[in-house]
C-alpha cells in the first residue's frame, strides 16, 4: 500500500516537473545602481512634481489600463508580451545588501552566504546542459560586490565575457585574440607540449587544453561574432553597449546557454537624475524591446525568461536640494521589475504601489517570489535544496517556506497551478 | 669491533646520502621558499645570487631573512585575513575604515612576533570603537551577532572544532554593540550589569567556570582556551601552518578535527606542538622549523616528497604581473572612504576581499565569507587555461612587457634570450633542450626574434611549472 502510494506521489511529482520545464533559458537585464521604478514601469504623474520629476507625461501601452514612463514608447507598444510587478520589496538601501538579496533571494544576516540563482541554475544543470558554452554567462561582467558561487563554489560562477560588444571587434575574453590566428595557436601549443616535462596534473592541464582548443576554434567563436548579424538587426537593439549586449544574449540564447546576465552600470543617479536618464532611459527602451521582439519573432520568447531591473529602485520623491539638485535616492521598499516570456503571461500588472509610490499597497513580492517562479519555469524546484560544504543540505530559498502564508510565488502570471499545500 | 665502526660509518654514509639524494635543488629551494613564505617569485638576482651562493647555510639565512620581509609579513597578514574573514562588504561589513585598522593590526603582531597565544587573547578579549580598536572588528565581522554564532566561530578558528555544542557562548552573551555619530563607527562593548546565567559554564572537554558578576566572562574562557594545558589550541596553530606550508594539514581539513579524523604523522604533530610550546608560542620560530624539515627541502613527488600545489590566485596574478612588469590597478568603491591602491599593489597586499579583478575572481581568490581554509580553492579549471592561453589580456601584457622588451634587446643570442626570460618566469636557467626546441620553433616559421621572445615567455606563463609551486 505505501509503495503504492509513494509511485503516486513520485508520478505526481514527475508530471509537475516536466509541465514546469517550460523555460530552457533566462536572460536578466540587470541594472546595476537601482533605475527608477517611477520613471520607468510604475509612473506616478498625479504626484506631483516632487515625485515625478521632469516627467510628466506617461505613455499609454498597448494594453488597455497600463501605463509607462514617458521615455519608453518602445515598450510601451508592446506591453502584452510583458508583465510588470510594481510591488517588488526587500527593505534594503545600501548595494551590497540590496544586490545580495536581489540576486540570490536570501535574506542578508544569516551564517551563510547564498550564490546567486545564475550560479544555481548552472548548478541544477551541470549534468542535463550539454554545451561548449558555459552554462552561466555574464556579459560583459558579473557584478564584483559578492562571490556569485556563494556556498556552491567557483565552479558556478558566471563566466565574464569582457570586451566590447558595442565595438568595432567583440574581443571575448579567451575566445578573440587579434595576435593569434589558428597557426600561431597550433604552434605555441606544440612547444609547449614539447616543453613541458614536469609530471604534475599534466593529464588533467592536457585534456582541459584540448576543450579550450575545442571552445575557441569551434561554433562558440562565431556565436559571439556579431558580424554575422545583418546591419539591420544591430541597429535595432542600438549601438549602445546595452544594446549590442542584448543581442549577444539573444545569440547566446540560440546557442542554448541556461542563464545569461546582461549587466548595465550607471544607474546609481544620486545626481543629476534626470538628465541621464534622458540618455540612458532610450537606450534602454530600444535594446529591451528590440531583444523581446527579436525573440518573439524567433520563437524563442516562450522558452526564453527575460527580467529586468535592479538591486533597488529610487526614491519616488526627487531629492531637488543641494548637493543632490534633482537627484533620487536608494530605495528598496518598493520598486518595479520586468518579466516576459518562459511561461510568464504578458499584459499583466502584478501588485501595487502606493499613490506616491512610497509603500506597496498590494500584494508584496519578495525576491525569493521572483527567484522562486523561475526557477519553477525552468524545472527546479524552489522548495528543493543545494548541498553546504558543513552545514548539509540547505534549502534552495531560505525564506520560502511550504506551510507559510506568506509565499507569493507568482501563480497569477504563470499557467502552473499553486500546489494545495500553498493555497 | 672495526667491522661494527665500519658498518655505523657506512650506514651514516648512505644516510646522508639518502638525505642529501632526496634534496631538492637549490634553485627549486629558492623558488619554493619564495613562494611559500612571500607569495611572490624571486628576482633573476636573487636567483643568480643563490644559486651561485657556497654559503652552506644559506638555506637557513634565506628562510630568517624572508620571514622578517615585508613581503614575509604581509603574505601571513593575508592567511589571517582569509581566516578572520576581512572584507569591508557583505558578509562581514567592516567597511574600509575598519579594514584598514585590523589589516594594520595583524601586520603589526607579526612584525613584532607577538605570541600566539597573546594575539589570539587580544582579538578575543578586544572591546571598543572598530576604528580606535582594531581588534574589536573580530566582534564586528559578524552578521549574526549571537553568542552562539560569535562562539562557534572561536571554537572553529582556534580548536579546529566544527560542532560544539557545549555552553561556553555564555561567556560571550555579555558583548553588546553602540554606533556612535561617525560614519560606520561603532563601540564593542561589555555589558557587565548583565545577570549572572543560572547555568554554570561546562566546557566539552570537562572545564568548567562560574563567571562572576560585574567581570568580563570573555576572560575565564579565554584563559583557559589559551594556556599551556589546552595542548589543543597549540596543535590546531601548528596544523594550520603546516597547512600553508604544504597545502594539506597533518589533519585534514585543518578546521575539522575530530575523533575520527586522526592525524596522517601524530609523532609529527607532537614534536611540532612540542617545539611551539617550548618556543612559548612563537609563529615565527615554527614556520621556519618547517620550512627547514626534510619534508619541506625534498624533492617533488614522486622523487621526494613535496606534493605540488597550484598557486593560490593572488600569487598567479602577481607573478603574472612580476614577470611582464604590467600591473593591475584596484580600487574600491565601497564608501567610506573610496579606495585607490597605489600602482604596483600586489593583490596579496589588498586585505580586503570586496576589492577584486575579473582575474582574480577567476583563478578563485577567497571571498572570505566564512573562516573555513577550504574556501580557497586552488584547482585548476578550463576557464583559467583558456585565460592564459588565448586571452587578449594576458597576450596584450606579454607583447607590451617592458620587462620582455628589455630582454631583447639586451640578449644577442637565443642562448641569452631565453636564458634571462626562464630566470625571470621560471627562476632557474634555461636547458640546452630547450634552447633546442626554441631554435627549431624560431627557424619553422622564419619568427623574428622578438616574436620568438613572445612565444617562450607565453609557453612558460602557460606551463604547470609556472602555475604549480612544487
Amino acid at each position: 500500500m505505501r509503495k503504492i502510494f509513494l509511485t503516486i506521489i513520485l508520478l505526481f511529482t514527475l508530471c509537475l516537473t516536466s509541465q514546469a520545464q517550460r523555460a530552457k533559458s533566462v536572460i536578466l537585464v540587470y541594472l546595476d545602481g537601482g533605475p527608477a521604478q517611477t520613471d520607468t514601469f510604475d509612473p506616478k504623474p498625479e504626484a506631483g512634481r516632487n515625485y515625478h520629476g521632469n516627467y510628466k507625461g506617461v505613455c499609454k501601452t498597448n494594453v488597455e489600463g497600463i501605463e509607462i514612463g514617458e521615455k519608453l514608447p518602445l515598450l510601451a507598444g508592446m506591453a502584452d508580451k510583458y508583465s510588470l510587478i510594481r510591488s517588488m520589496t526587500h527593505g534594503s538601501n545600501a548595494h551590497e545588501t540590496g544586490h545580495y538579496a536581489m540576486i540570490t533571494g536570501d535574506t542578508s544576516g544569516g551564517a551563510v552566504v547564498y550564490p546567486s540563482f545564475g550560479a544555481v541554475i548552472s548548478y541544477m544543470k551541470r549534468d542535463s546542459y550539454k554545451g561548449v558554452l558555459p552554462c552561466y554567462i555574464s556579459v560583459t561582467s558579473a557584478n564584483s560586490r559578492f562571490n556569485e558561487g556563494g556556498f556552491l563554489g567557483n565552479e558556478y560562477k558566471s563566466f565574464d565575457t569582457g570586451g566590447k560588444p558595442e565595438a568595432e571587434e567583440y574581443e571575448v575574453e579567451g575566445l578573440v585574440n587579434q595576435f593569434a590566428d589558428r597557426k600561431r595557436m597550433d604552434k605555441r601549443m606544440e612547444l609547449l607540449s614539447k616543453f613541458e616535462t614536469q609530471p604534475m596534473d599534466k593529464c588533467t592541464i592536457d585534456s582541459l587544453r584540448a576543450i579550450n582548443m575545442e571552445f575557441i576554434w569551434g561554433e562558440s567563436r562565431e556565436v559571439f561574432n556579431l558580424d554575422n548579424e545583418p546591419d539591420s538587426i544591430r541597429q535595432r537593439y542600438g549601438k549602445s553597449r546595452l544594446g549590442q549586449s542584448c543581442l549577444v544574449a539573444r545569440r547566446l540564447v540560440e546557442a542554448g546557454v541556461p542563464f545569461i546576465n546582461v549587466r548595465m552600470t550607471g544607474w546609481d543617479t544620486h545626481k543629476k537624475h534626470f538628465q541621464k536618464m534622458n540618455s540612458m532611459l532610450p537606450n534602454l527602451d530600444k535594446a529591451l524591446s528590440a531583444l523581446i521582439a527579436d525573440l518573439d519573432c524567433r520563437g524563442l520568447l516562450d522558452s526564453t525568461i527575460v527580467l529586468c531591473g535592479g538591486e533597488f529602485g529610487r526614491s519616488p520623491k526627487v531629492l531637488w536640494e543641494a548637493p543632490w539638485n534633482g537627484g533620487r535616492a536608494h530605495f528598496g521598499t518598493v520598486f518595479s521589475y520586468l518579466v516576459a516570456g518562459g511561461g510568464f503571461h504578458g499584459g499583466k500588472v502584478v501588485g501595487k504601489s502606493d499613490k506616491t509610490g512610497e509603500k506597496v499597497a498590494e500584494r508584496p513580492v519578495r525576491p525569493c517570489d521572483l527567484i522562486g517562479t523561475v526557477y519553477l519555469l525552468m524545472g527546479i524546484d524552489p522548495y528543493g535544496t543545494l548541498p553546504h560544504v558543513s552545514e548539509g543540505d540547505l534549502p534552495i530559498l531560505p525564506s520560502l517556506k511550504k506551510d507559510s502564508y506568506n509565499d507569493g510565488l507568482l501563480y497569477e502570471i504563470i499557467d502552473i497551478k499553486k500546489p494545495d499545500h500553498e493555497k | 669491533m672495526k667491522t661494527i665502526l665500519l658498518t655505523i660509518v657506512c650506514l651514516l654514509f648512505t644516510t646522508i646520502e639518502a638525505t642529501a639524494s632526496d634534496r631538492c635543488r637549490d634553485d627549486v629551494f629558492l623558488r619554493r621558499a619564495y613562494l611559500t613564505l612571500t607569495g611572490a617569485l624571486p628576482s633573476p638576482q636573487d636567483c643568480v645570487k643563490f644559486i651561485d651562493d657556497t654559503n652552506p647555510n644559506k638555506r637557513e639565512e634565506l628562510v630568517d631573512f624572508l620571514l622578517e620581509s615585508e613581503l614575509g609579513l604581509k603574505y601571513m597578514q593575508m592567511h589571517w585575513g582569509d581566516i578572520l574573514r576581512i572584507k569591508s562588504e557583505f558578509p562581514s561589513n567592516l567597511w574600509p575604515n575598519g579594514v584598514q585598522a585590523y589589516n594594520r593590526w595583524i601586520y603589526e603582531q607579526l612584525l613584532n612576533n607577538v605570541p600566539y597565544d597573546q594575539m589570539v587573547r587580544d582579538l578575543l578579549l578586544s572591546k571598543g570603537s572598530n576604528f580606535r580598536s582594531p581588534a574589536a572588528n573580530f566582534y564586528r565581522g559578524f552578521q549574526k551577532r549571537t553568542p552562539k554564532n560569535i562562539y562557534a566561530n572561536i571554537n572553529l578558528l582556534f580548536l579546529g572544532n566544527r560542532n560544539c555544542t557545549d555552553n561556553g557562548y555564555i561567556c560571550f552573551s555579555q558583548i553588546a554593540y553602540k554606533s556612535t555619530k561617525e560614519w560606520k563607527e561603532e563601540i564593542v562593548y561589555i555589558d557587565i550589569h548583565k545577570p549572572l546565567p543560572w547555568q554554570k559554564v561546562s566546557l566539552e572537554c570537562g572545564a568548567e567556570f562560574r563567571p562572576a558578576l560585574g567581570t568580563d566572562w570573555r576572560k575565564n574562557y579565554v584563559s583557559w582556551l589559551t594556556s599551556h594545558d589546552n595542548r589543543r589550541f597549540a596543535e590546531v596553530m601548528v596544523n594550520r601552518m603546516w597547512y600553508w606550508v604544504f597545502g594539506k594539514g597533518i589533519v585534514n581539513e585543518p578546521d575539522d578535527w575530530r575523533e575520527d579524523n586522526k592525524p596522517s604523522d601524530p609523532e609529527l604533530l607532537k614534536e611540532l606542538t612540542d617545539y611551539f610550546l617550548q618556543h612559548n608560542f612563537d609563529m615565527r620560530a615554527l614556520m621556519k622549523k618547517i620550512l627547514l624539515s626534510d619534508q619541506f627541502n625534498s624533492k617533488m613527488a614522486p622523487e621526494g616528497s613535496y606534493i605540488p600545489q597550484r598557486l593560490p590566485a593572488e600569487v598567479i596574478v602577481d607573478a603574472i604581473a612580476s614577470v611582464t612588469g604590467i600591473w593591475s590597478t584596484y580600487s574600491s568603491r565601497v564608501p567610506e572612504p573610496f579606495t585607490f591602491y597605489p600602482p604596483k599593489t600586489r593583490a596579496t597586499h589588498l586585505g580586503d576581499a570586496t576589492v577584486s579583478s575579473s582575474e582574480l575572481e577567476l583563478f578563485g581568490k577567497v571571498s572570505r565569507d566564512v573562516s573555513l581554509e577550504s574556501q580557497r580553492n586552488n584547482t585548476i579549471t578550463s576557464r583559467q587555461l583558456l585565460y592564459l592561453m588565448n586571452s587578449s589580456v594576458l597576450e596584450k601584457r606579454i607583447r607590451k612587457s617592458p620587462i620582455l622588451q628589455k630582454i631583447y634587446i639586451n640578449s644577442p643570442t637565443i642562448e641569452d634570450l631565453a636564458d634571462a626570460i626562464t630566470l625571470r618566469v621560471l627562476s632557474r636557467r634555461a636547458t640546452k633542450e630547450e634552447i633546442t626546441l626554441y631554435k627549431e620553433h624560431m627557424e619553422q616559421d622564419n619568427l623574428p626574434q622578438m616574436e620568438l621572445a613572445i612565444d617562450i615567455m607565453w609557453t612558460q606563463i602557460n606551463s604547470n611549472e609556472f602555475l604549480y609551486n612544487h
